[in-house]
């Protein structure tokens, strides 16, 4: 593929580059050259326009930042969105990603975040950070990661040819606000101070020495740092307002050196000022009356990675506690009697450990016994505060079917889940409650078979009564002789806090007892 | 950096979706950018406490436009990365899907399916974005789409997810469901060492000139599905990538003639490598007078109508796509001038049914099994189905 343009290296070749003799000004290179895609000259921008000013100051302060702090240029990368702006990303000879329209910020903070070593800066127009991206401008700057967002103001989207924005000055004109702007800009400075950033600083195009100063320090931050850069657009809002009033349309290089002009004067350096006050004021014609500039924020907080890494030591503790339990896992022969599909239902109210206890009976046959099992909990929000159900399916082979067809053994532990559940269960099934806590009424299913314990009390009698779910699983594992006694122990173990092991086998053991003794 | 920091290995009664971000884990990923939705909030929820564990990072994002992006920005600097979602989250990423596509991005996206559309049935299984995935960004493009039906195949295919986007420089899409998701089942996690894992082709500080680099290039012999290699940011090279149709450098190319290429680039490496790709289970095919398709977890649910069926003396066949994108057309094609029938059960209203259609060119009648989400197939419909297929058959 050619673009039909002529690359930089076969140019320099003809310019005889490579001979010492031949000085910069003779091959028609600029001094900043090497850090702008030569081949991709002339840019798309119109005359007057205040992006190449922007360009400028931008690459000057990185080759100062080269020369002067040592920057490594290889390990710069810039991230641009959609837009007149976003082409920046394009005419820069440096690792440049020219993304989706506004979602500039969100792929820099990946660039960031997944290499530390990068200097990531994202450069975009108002619309594309403010507008359809300011969503992201927010909460980047909230994450304080270490990147640069340098947005280029023009008041208008500019390559769709001027349509009303974000910050379009109120009372100003745009094509989509031919009879004046009748909603309220953003004031960017404040937008970011107050969402998180902890640089902020504003100049026009016109500042173009303060500007390069600002981006030297904006780069070099700590934290997020946030640029806005007022610039002419000469060619859509200056046609539609009144900096550009009375010039000749066709001369877009003075209507744009007209805008600077005005910049010149309505300009007002002001460090100090609080964000909050650092306006754009416009009189009703949407005519800008005054513009204040300058470093407004400057601050030192730990930034987003520097956060991350604070933690890696509680991450550390958590794998070794996660290693430690399964490094104590026991191997259990597997189970040899053929298992034919067995479907458990567990019922009860939220708390009282019905999905883990669920998960339990599912991992000792899995894991501890080799047996197939698929556990299910049901979800939504009648799940929620009443009946809370888990489901669990055992099998010697493989399980097709993950949800309960018709259950043959049920673990219930309230009322509500009774109700709602006994008359699933297949006829001859096995129904084990808490017999303090579900009352089977006059009409209780005659074709099952019905085994209660004190599982609650069990379980507070040996302090807990958290632990009355463990209880319940003792029980059933004796009645039911589905999954071997000791895998559950070990699934116990596995499953529980550490400090609660042992008052959790103790009731487990508890009632497998009681189970041992009932006729079945 | 210790390489055996954080490894899980073993078996584990385990959540499909914690198996889906362990494979992960496994297979190198090491950055996640997300947002909670249900069912796929598991998925963060597990690797925003496994990734620090292994020196990866986590980022909570505000959006899923900004989660997709910002793991293209974690590939782009060399990281593995991965994002996981249900339906909103995923048509809201559909845009930048097309970006990591056009850029040639490796990077996976798992979308742990409900029943839609809209906001839908947030905790109920569908597989009614199956053409979203295929079809759901703007412009032309091929995808690669796995499908599968357990925890212990979200966890393989994951891996394979990834080592696909290596290979291919694409973002690979794990089209997993609520059922699979949110089920616990046994999980074996083999050893590093026992797994392949594939990585990017990559070019490294000072193996080219950068002037000579092209960060897409077209293959030396002009072999179709040709991946060239990539170059992550930082090494010297100075890359420029967009999403505006580009050439070899990727440097905008604003023609019909520059389309023409990117597209067909990004095509023809998924069409030119199908063989490789596309993954499918078979069983009992020869001699078959019917045959089910199907994927995931309906696939799974097939089995028992299957072998009832069976039972019955039907003579019924059995593919399941583990990988549903591509779609493989010539093999169902072929099979569609020997079978009489297929049937395909699947939770939506019938898209992977006219894909079906469409391959088997009229040579063999094809039967959807269609419900809209909120609950897995009732076996004994598929086995309806299975059975009037058969009859309609012996009736021609």
């Amino acid at each position: 593929m050619s673009t039909g343009e002529m690359h930089r290296s076969e140019r320099l070749r003809i310019l005889n580059y490579d001979t010492p003799a031949v000085s910069d000004w003779e091959t028609g290179l600029h001094p900043m050259d090497d850090l702008l895609r030569g081949e991709r000259l002339p840019h798309i921008w119109c005359q007057g326009c205040g992006l190449g000013t922007a360009l400028t100051s931008f690459i000057s302060s990185l080759k100062w930042l080269e020369k002067n702090r040592g920057w490594d240029l290889d390990k710069v990368a810039v991230v641009s969105g959609i837009g007149c702006t976003g082409r920046i990303a394009g005419y820069v000879r440096l690792d440049s990603f020219h993304t989706t329209h506004g979602r500039a910020i969100p792929f820099a903070t990946g660039l960031k975040i997944a290499n530390p070593d990068l200097k990531v800066i994202v450069i975009s127009g108002d619309g594309d950070i403010a507008g359809i991206g300011g969503n992201h401008l927010i909460h980047a700057a909230r994450r304080n990661l270490s990147i640069t967002v340098v947005c280029v103001n023009n008041f208008n989207y500019g390559m769709t040819g001027g349509q009303v924005g974000p910050t379009t000055p109120h009372e100003a004109r745009a094509v989509t606000a031919q009879y004046g702007n009748y909603e309220f800009p953003f004031n960017l400075p404040y937008l970011a101070t107050a969402s998180g950033a902890s640089f902020v600083a504003r100049w026009t195009v016109l500042h173009a020495r303060r500007l390069t100063w600002t981006l030297r320090n904006a780069l070099t931050h700590s934290g997020f740092s946030f640029v806005e850069i007022i610039a002419p657009c000469s060619t859509a809002y200056a046609r539609w307002n009144p900096e550009g009033k009375g010039l000749d349309p066709e001369n877009l290089r003075r209507r744009g050196l007209e805008v600077m002009k005005h910049y010149q004067k309505v300009g007002k350096i002001d460090h100090d000022v609080h964000p909050k006050d650092a306006h754009v004021k416009v009189n009703n014609q949407g005519e800008i009356l005054e513009i204040i500039e300058g470093e407004f924020l400057d601050e030192t907080r730990p930034d987003f990675k520097e956060a991350i890494n604070q933690r890696a030591d509680l991450a550390e503790k958590y794998w070794l506690s996660e290693k430690g339990t399964l490094d104590k896992r026991k191997v259990l022969t597997s189970r040899k009697k053929r298992v034919p599909r067995k479907e458990i239902q567990l019922g009860g109210f939220g708390g009282q450990g019905i999905m883990s206890a669920g998960k339990i009976i599912g991992m000792a046959a899995a894991v501890f016994n080799n047996l197939q099992a698929c556990f299910t909990q049901s979800y939504g929000p009648e799940a929620r505060g009443g009946a809370a159900g888990s489901q669990v399916v055992i099998a010697s082979s493989p399980i097709h079917h993950p949800h309960l067809t018709q259950p043959t053994s049920m673990i219930i532990m309230s009322q509500g889940a009774y109700d709602k559940y006994v008359a699933d269960l297949a006829p001859g099934g096995v129904l084990l409650i808490d017999d303090e806590l579900v009352t089977l009424p006059a009409d209780h299913r005659k074709d099952i078979k019905t085994f209660g314990i004190s599982a609650t009390k069990i379980a507070e009698q040996a302090g807990n009564n958290r632990a009355a779910n463990t209880a319940m699983l003792g029980f059933w594992t004796a009645v039911e002789g589905i999954v071997d006694k000791d895998a559950m122990q070990e699934s116990i173990a596995e499953s529980v806090p550490p400090k609660t092991i042992k008052l959790n086998l103790d009731v487990f053991e508890a009632g497998h007892k009681i189970g041992l003794t009932i006729d079945k | 950096m210790s390489t055996k920091k954080g490894r899980l290995t073993g078996e584990h009664f385990m959540l499909g979706d914690h198996a889906c971000a362990e494979g992960a884990v496994l297979a190198g990923c090491r950055f996640f950018a997300g947002y909670p939705i249900t069912p796929a909030t598991e998925i963060a929820e597990r690797m925003s406490v496994r990734l620090p564990q292994v020196d990866g990072n986590y980022v909570q994002m505000e959006d899923e436009l900004a989660s997709m992006n910002a793991i293209l920005g974690a590939s782009w600097a060399g990281v593995k990365s991965m994002t996981a979602t249900s339906g909103p989250g995923f048509s809201l990423m559909m845009e930048n899907l097309g970006l990591g596509i056009m850029l040639e991005t490796p990077c996976v996206v798992v979308n742990v399916q409900r029943g839609g559309p809209s906001t839908g049935l947030p905790t109920l299984v569908g597989q009614q974005d199956m053409m979203q995935a295929r079809w759901g960004s703007h412009g032309d493009y091929e995808v690669i789409a796995l499908s599968p039906s357990s925890p212990q195949e979200l966890f393989d295919l994951t891996i394979r997810a990834f080592n696909l986007s290596e290979k291919y420089r694409t973002p690979v899409l794990v089209m997993t469901d609520a059922e699979v998701g949110h089920m616990t089942e046994k999980v074996v996690i083999p050893p590093l060492e026992e797994v392949e894992i594939i990585n990017r082709p990559e070019v490294q500080k000072g193996d080219i000139e950068p002037d000579l680099f092209r960060i897409y290039r077209n293959s030396p012999q002009n072999s179709p599905g040709y991946i060239s290699p990539m170059v992550k940011a930082g090494e010297g090279y100075r890359i420029h990538v967009t999403g505006l149709t580009h050439d070899e450098r990727g440097y905008p190319a604003m023609n019909a003639e520059a389309n023409e290429w990117n597209v067909s680039r990004l095509m023809e490496k998924i069409r030119a490598n199908r063989k490789d790709i596309i993954e499918l289970e078979t069983d009992k095919l020869r001699n078959a007078e019917v045959v089910v398709i199907s994927y995931g977890i309906s696939a799974r649910t097939s089995l028992w109508p299957i072998e009832q069926a069976r039972k019955e003396g039907i003579r019924v066949g059995y593919l399941r796509l583990i990988t549903v994108w591509p779609f493989p057309e010539d093999t169902i094609s072929k099979l569609a001038k020997k079978v009489n029938a297929f049937v395909v059960p699947e939770i939506n209203m019938g898209q992977i049914t006219r894909e079906v259609e469409r391959s088997t060119g009229g040579d063999a009648r094809v039967f959807g099994v269609h419900k809209p989400g909120g609950d897995i197939l009732n076996p004994r419909d598929v086995l309806a189905a299975i059975r009037k297929a058969a009859a309609a058959v012996q009736k021609a």
